[in-house]
């Protein structure tokens, strides 16, 4: 039965490792808004961070030749620019949509200023001969399970570096003193204060974490899936992520699963259009992965649960 | 209060510095020499086909009429009216709109700029836009039919010719969004494959997005499960990465606009190309002569306008029958012997 299905036309292993690399950079800012959300601050700039990401990490490794080094200058630059949203949420006590609508904007702007510096011209940069692509290798042992092997261990870095994460954060988060700290922030962040840990550290802690990871994310899309960077070359990814962090249920292994499912959605609908078997217009088979991000929020919204304090400001009194 | 005050401090400089950039491009210095302007579709600068082939009209003229030029991007739809209004206000003499979907904002801003020229490149005015308006419109499905041609011959006659061609009897088109000028590339170039290779199965997939590269490349890469050893990519930025997708496994790309062989020269076969450069460079120079008129302009193969690039490197593999074939539909074409369909229901699909 299984073998009939996997050699069916369209629901074959092909399928499946599409839906891998669709859904690796929505995972990534998932995990990372999780964390951030974890901690109270609430994290809409993910699609501006991803995106700076994708810049830098490109840019880089146009510069050194080194699409490491690209991987590396692209996490920074994520963690720096989200440092910008830690600084006007935590310190500034501005509103964390606010600040995370305007760093989303704010990020086009960059992205644009630098291609012109950086290219000449703004829109698509010149493509970068190495990439972390080149780099595809099989797990020994893992690979040679079937069906799945293949399909998840013959893989690019940072697809690995994504597997990673998702149980790195799940076990930070349940086992680590710093993980359990940053639950706190965002449950209940007065009582954190009290036993004489700064929430406003652990709050600029998750915020760049997701940095770290938006970083990440941008940088599979510049420089592991594509050797060249265009102008708003996330499309809307970064919110999908905040969809697949929310029907996830603030989780990373959750963010993780909805990811999964937002990439396989958009992996089966290009599918469905080359199928030849409905005659139906495109139309509705582009917006199959919007609906089934819509469908995942609304279904699974009711029965998870945003941490307590997300988005609440938290002020010190201080006596002057 | 206090608080208060601070957020909306910094809200007001990070708007700044959000927007700083986009006033940061095109200073415009107030002269008599006369100003030609574009405003480019959300695809953008270095799309390496549409919008740069546009811009290319615009450098020819600032080179060879010494005219002033000057350009904006649009990032989103919502953006269109104004950047075309700011181009008319900052005194444009005549401004491009690039791209079919800014139709109705270019016709929007003509009707209140009626001293200045407008020029819409995609975009026909029907007889019921302003005077001022000029429309430029290219027969893509006489390019594509051409590139159907080589793609048709090529994937089934000659794959012995090359080892990135296979025995499967299958090729691909990638489209951005389905809007006319790219369903006429694609039904072009159905009609073309189809011409020589009457059992050739050609699959075709919208993007629906013309900057989205990673799902551009997927959809390439799933044409490839399929077996096509040939890919069309009429998808702007997203099409860059169905050419990723082809050099990455090893098939034929062929590009779109214009010739895209520098985009990677071991996979772009040829390009179905439109003489958007030729074309802007005229209506500048019209109006720089004072010989403007409003209305509608169509350029086809009759008018050497629109055809294919040449192969360069790989035109060793494709044999004499290939190009007497695209030179024969080129003369019937001209001849007015061939007619080609324009839109999906017309080939029933």
């Amino acid at each position: 039965m299984i073998d009939f299905i996997l050699a069916s036309q369209i629901f074959n292993v092909d399928l499946l490792s599409a839906s891998i690399r669709l859904s690796t950079p929505i995972a990534l800012a998932a995990i990372g808004a999780t964390i951030c959300e974890k901690s109270g601050v609430v994290n809409i700039a993910m699609e501006g961070i991803m995106i700076v990401g994708a810049f830098f990490a490109l840019w880089f490794t146009y510069l050194t030749g080194s699409p490491w080094l690209g991987l590396l200058a692209g996490i920074a630059f994520g963690g720096a620019y989200s440092l910008i949203h830690a600084w006007a949420t935590v310190t500034l006590h501005l509103d964390h949509t606010v600040s995370g609508a305007v760093l989303n904007i704010l990020a086009l702007g960059i992205t644009r200023y630098m291609m012109v510096l950086a290219y000449g011209h703004p829109g698509t940069s010149d493509t970068v001969m190495h990439t972390l692509a080149d780099y595809r290798f099989a797990v020994p042992v893992l690979s040679k399970i079937p069906i799945l092997g293949p399909i998840m261990f013959e893989q690019t870095p940072i697809v690995y570096f994504m597997y990673i994460a998702v149980i790195f954060f799940t076990w930070f988060m349940k086992k680590t003193k710093v993980g359990l700290h940053i639950k706190a922030a965002g449950e209940h962040p007065l009582a954190l204060e009290t036993i004489g840990v700064s929430v406003y550290r652990i709050r600029y802690l998750g915020v760049v974490i997701s940095g770290l990871l938006g970083g990440v994310a941008g940088a599979y899309l510049s420089i592991e899936n594509q050797a060249t960077f265009t102008e708003g070359m996330t499309n809307g990814r970064g919110f999908i992520a905040m969809a697949a962090m929310i029907s996830g249920g603030w989780t990373p292994i959750g963010s993780f699963v909805a990811a999964l499912f937002f990439g396989f959605a958009d992996a089966l609908q290009l599918r469905l259009q080359i199928s030849g078997n409905l005659a139906v217009p495109s139309e509705i088979f582009t917006i199959i992965p919007y609906v089934a991000t819509v469908a995942a929020v609304a279904g699974l919204v009711r029965k998870s649960k945003a941490p307590k304090a997300d988005g609440k400001d938290f002020i010190i009194e201080k006596e002057d | 209060m206090k608080k208060g005050l601070k957020s909306a401090i910094v809200l007001m400089i990070l708007i700044c510095l959000a927007v700083t950039p986009l006033f940061a491009e095109g200073s415009q210095e107030d002269s008599d020499v006369l100003t030609a302007s574009m405003a480019t579709d959300t695809g953008g600068l270095g799309d390496k086909s549409f919008n740069d082939s546009a811009y290319a009209g615009l450098v020819k003229a600032n080179t060879e009429l010494g005219v002033d030029i000057n350009v904006v991007e649009s990032k989103q739809m919502t953006d269109y009216v104004p950047n075309l209004a700011g181009l008319a206000e900052d005194g444009s003499d005549v401004v491009f709109a690039v791209g079919f979907l800014m139709d109705e904002a270019v016709k929007e801003v003509a009707a209140n700029y009626p001293d200045q020229w407008f020029a819409g490149i995609d975009i026909g005015g029907y007889g019921a836009a302003p005077e001022n308006f000029i429309g430029i419109q290219y027969n893509e499905h006489e390019a594509g039919y051409l590139a159907g041609i080589v793609a048709g011959m090529m994937t089934k006659e000659y794959a012995g010719n090359s080892d990135k061609l296979n025995d499967e009897n299958v090729v691909g088109v990638v489209l951005g969004m389905l809007i006319p000028p790219v369903e006429k590339f694609e039904v072009g170039f159905i009609q073309g494959v189809h011409y020589v290779n009457p059992t050739c199965e050609v699959l075709s997939i919208v993007v629906d997005s013309f900057t989205d590269s990673a799902k551009g490349k997927e959809a390439a890469l799933s044409m490839i499960e399929q077996g096509a050893d040939i890919i069309f990519q009429a998808a702007g930025g997203s099409g860059i990465g169905a050419i990723q997708a082809c050099n990455e496994e090893g098939i034929f790309a062929i590009g779109v606009d214009v010739d895209q062989n520098a985009v990677s020269p071991d996979t772009v076969l040829t390009s179905a190309t439109k003489g958007v450069t030729q074309s802007a460079y005229l209506v500048i120079k019209d109006v720089f002569e004072g010989n403007a008129m409003g209305g509608d302009v169509i350029y086809g193969i009759k008018e050497d306008a629109v055809g294919i690039s040449s192969f360069h490197t790989h035109d060793s593999i494709v044999p004499q029958a290939v190009k007497d074939e695209v030179a024969m539909a080129i003369s019937d074409i001209k001849a007015g012997k061939r007619t080609i369909e324009t839109s999906r229901a017309a080939i029933g699909r």
